[in-house]
């Protein structure tokens, strides 16, 4: 092998991709690159784009422009059929005239494999996906997640450059669902073949992804580890799509933003940002911290003194709509854990002073560069 | 008593209205279907066992039957695929004038029967459209030829109408997931789109060919009725009951009110294990 990591080429790479049905454009000049082994989710709405994406890598939809390359070759031309990627649909797709067995070996039969070599691979894969029992059975008497390994197994038989999956739990309950992507990772970590999915669903996204990006209207928006994306989200739409986001409009005045009596200071700065620009300060409601205002540590960044108008228990943490007593009167969602709450408990009516930990700063323009993010 | 009736309608255990209505049902059908069905075989049995077979291997009749089977099998097949691929192209694609079409496989089920035939003979007919142009020799009227014209203008609409609710209904993804996996179009239709029409397929051919095989109104006019030569089953009970051989008439009769209760029970029975399969 020659050449080294950095010039090897991604196992798969999209490039430029766009596409429109009629006069409306569903992807404009989508880019990403998977590495060898690597997952990727493509996070989006229903309508973003994402599910157009997947068909055309798979080559059941053509990009009016853009490149799709697996392993640096070009088969942005080829028919479905020639680009052997293993696709694992919502339905799953799996023959139902067709035992497990026989929808496993149906892409090495079509490849015209002798018969002990195509049995010696379902069994492979049938004890790969811990199918052993179930493997003469119908697609119709198993289980959605017995039903779903099928569906892997039945695309890992004829060694594909790539598997794509097309929001694959989403016709599962909530159980299943957490159980199945966990297992799922574990199974693509452990044979490496370069995966992407496509989800709604952020927490999915979170959990299974080496990488996310972010969709919105056709684009990409964010792509990066699920870390980066949730701890720095270059966007709004992403700051709120990825978790829940507060969101405050104000503007960078003498290295802070203001917003009425609100004043953060920004700090040391490297932002490009003019006097009197409008910028929001977007904040997670897990970095709120409330206290009594006696309390409050001057190592948080003031926000300003506010009412508890609201408490929820929501399962592992406490749940707060706040009233700033601003002007403006800004709504703000904060989240506490329970060792939180049980030290410094709150109710309805409680006023507390607010403060925040960690926040974003970004340009209140769609089209601007600049983004600024900071821990305190 | 009326308020009793209601009363035990709603006790449970004891549903008078359950027994009545089923009693109901059987006494419509009686004189319906079910009488004249029986005096079918009352009637052809009521001579004897040896003089219904003798009426049944006369050879005209035996003639018939075979004629009606054999020109009943090539419209059906031919009906069959040609409702397979017309299934295929309209359920796939979708196109401009694609409901014309549709309609227009449709309509030979609005058309009577004797309008068919005669259709048929204004168009191959000597005199007609097309037919005053072909010599002697290629004349198709009055030839099985023309019974087998006939049978498939009658249930051109049957097979199609089978199978295309079922291509319709059918997930994409599973032809989309084997051209994923590297099937071409033709292997995607064996071995994935085929074994889901089965059913239908079965169904449809069933259908078509019991219906070809009861045809009169369409045959009557474009075989000729030559007995021995292009006289069919349903023809020749006509023939012989005109004649007023009611023996001879009943025999065949017989035969093919059998053939047909055989038909529609695999109709009702094996689609269910076709589709399970």
């Amino acid at each position: 092998m020659q050449g080294n990591e950095s010039n090897k080429p991604a196992a798969v790479e999209v490039s430029n991709l766009s596409k429109s049905f009629g006069a409306t454009a569903v992807l404009r000049d989508i880019n990403f690159a998977v590495e060898e082994g690597e997952i990727v989710v493509l996070l989006g709405a229903s309508g973003s784009g994402k599910t157009t994406i997947l068909r055309i890598i798979s080559g059941l939809e053509t990009q009016d422009e853009g490149t799709v390359s697996f392993d640096g070759r070009d088969v942005s031309e080829l028919p479905a059929r020639l680009r052997s990627t293993g696709v694992i649909f919502q339905s799953y797709a799996l023959f139902p005239k067709m035992s497990v067995e026989k929808n496993i070996g149906y892409g090495l039969r079509l490849r015209g494999r002798a018969k002990s070599d195509i049995r010696d691979r379902v069994d492979e894969l049938v004890k790969l996906v811990h199918l052993e029992e179930h493997r003469k059975k119908r697609p119709s008497q198993l289980s959605g997640g017995q039903q779903q390994r099928v569906a892997i197994a039945r695309a890992l038989a004829y060694e594909p450059e790539v598997l794509l999956f097309d929001e694959p739990f989403g016709a599962l309950d909530a159980q299943i669902r957490t159980r199945l992507r966990r297992e799922i990772r574990t199974l693509l970590k452990e044979i490496k073949v370069p995966s992407i999915f496509i989800t709604h669903d952020q927490e999915e996204a979170l959990e299974l992804g080496d990488r996310i990006a972010v969709l919105n209207a056709g684009q990409i928006e964010q792509i990066g580890t699920p870390f980066e994306v949730y701890m720095y989200p270059q966007t709004e739409f992403v700051a709120t799509f990825l978790g829940a986001a507060n969101i405050l409009a104000g503007t960078f005045e003498n290295g802070s933003f203001r917003s009425g009596e609100i004043a953060i200071d920004l700090g040391d700065t490297e932002l490009r940002l003019r006097e009197g620009q409008s910028i929001k300060l977007v904040f997670r409601p897990e970095d709120v911290f409330l206290r009594k205002p006696e309390n409050l540590k001057q190592s948080y960044q003031n926000l300003a003194e506010a009412v508890v108008e609201e408490v929820s228990f929501v399962g592992a943490f406490e749940r707060l709509q706040i009233r700033l007593e601003t002007e403006e009167a800004q709504h703000l969602i904060v989240t506490r854990p329970k060792t939180e709450t049980s030290m410094n408990p709150l109710a309805e009516g409680d006023r507390v002073s607010t403060g925040v930990v960690r926040f974003r700063i970004l340009p209140n323009s769609p089209l601007g560069s600049e983004m600024f993010a900071k821990s305190v | 008593m009326s308020a009793n009736l209601s009363n035990l309608r709603h006790t449970r255990g004891f549903d008078l209205v359950k027994p009545l209505s089923v009693a109901a049902l059987v006494l419509m059908m009686l004189p319906l279907i079910l009488l004249p069905l029986a005096s079918i075989f009352i009637f052809g049995m009521s001579a004897g066992l040896d003089k219904f077979w003798d009426s049944l291997t006369a050879p005209d009749a035996i003639f018939a039957l075979k004629l009606s089977f054999v020109t009943s099998f090539w419209a059906t097949a031919f009906n069959l695929v040609f409702g397979l691929f017309a299934a295929y192209v309209l359920a796939r694609y979708q196109f401009w004038g694609r409901n014309a079409i549709i309609v227009l496989i449709s309509i030979p089920t609005a058309i009577p029967t004797a309008v068919a035939g005669f259709a048929l003979l204004l168009l191959w007919g000597p005199y007609g459209l097309l037919g005053q142009y072909l010599s002697d020799d290629y004349r198709i009227m009055f030839t099985p030829y023309a019974i087998i014209l006939a049978n498939i203008f009658v249930t051109f609409p049957l097979a199609f109408g089978v199978i295309m609710p079922v291509l319709e209904t059918m997930d994409r993804s599973l032809e989309e997931a084997s051209a994923t996996i590297g099937a071409s179009r033709w292997q995607t239709f064996w071995h994935v789109t085929m074994p889901a029409l089965r059913g239908a397929i079965v169904g449809g051919a069933l259908l078509t060919f019991a219906r070809s095989v009861g045809e009169f109104g369409s045959t009557i006019l474009v075989s000729g009725n030559l007995s021995g030569k292009t006289q069919t089953a349903p023809l020749y009970i006509f023939a012989k009951f005109n004649e007023g051989q009611i023996e001879a008439a009943n025999a065949v009769a017989v035969v093919l009110a059998v053939f047909s209760f055989l038909i529609f029970s695999i109709l009702f029975f094996a689609r269910d294990w076709l589709e399970a399969e």
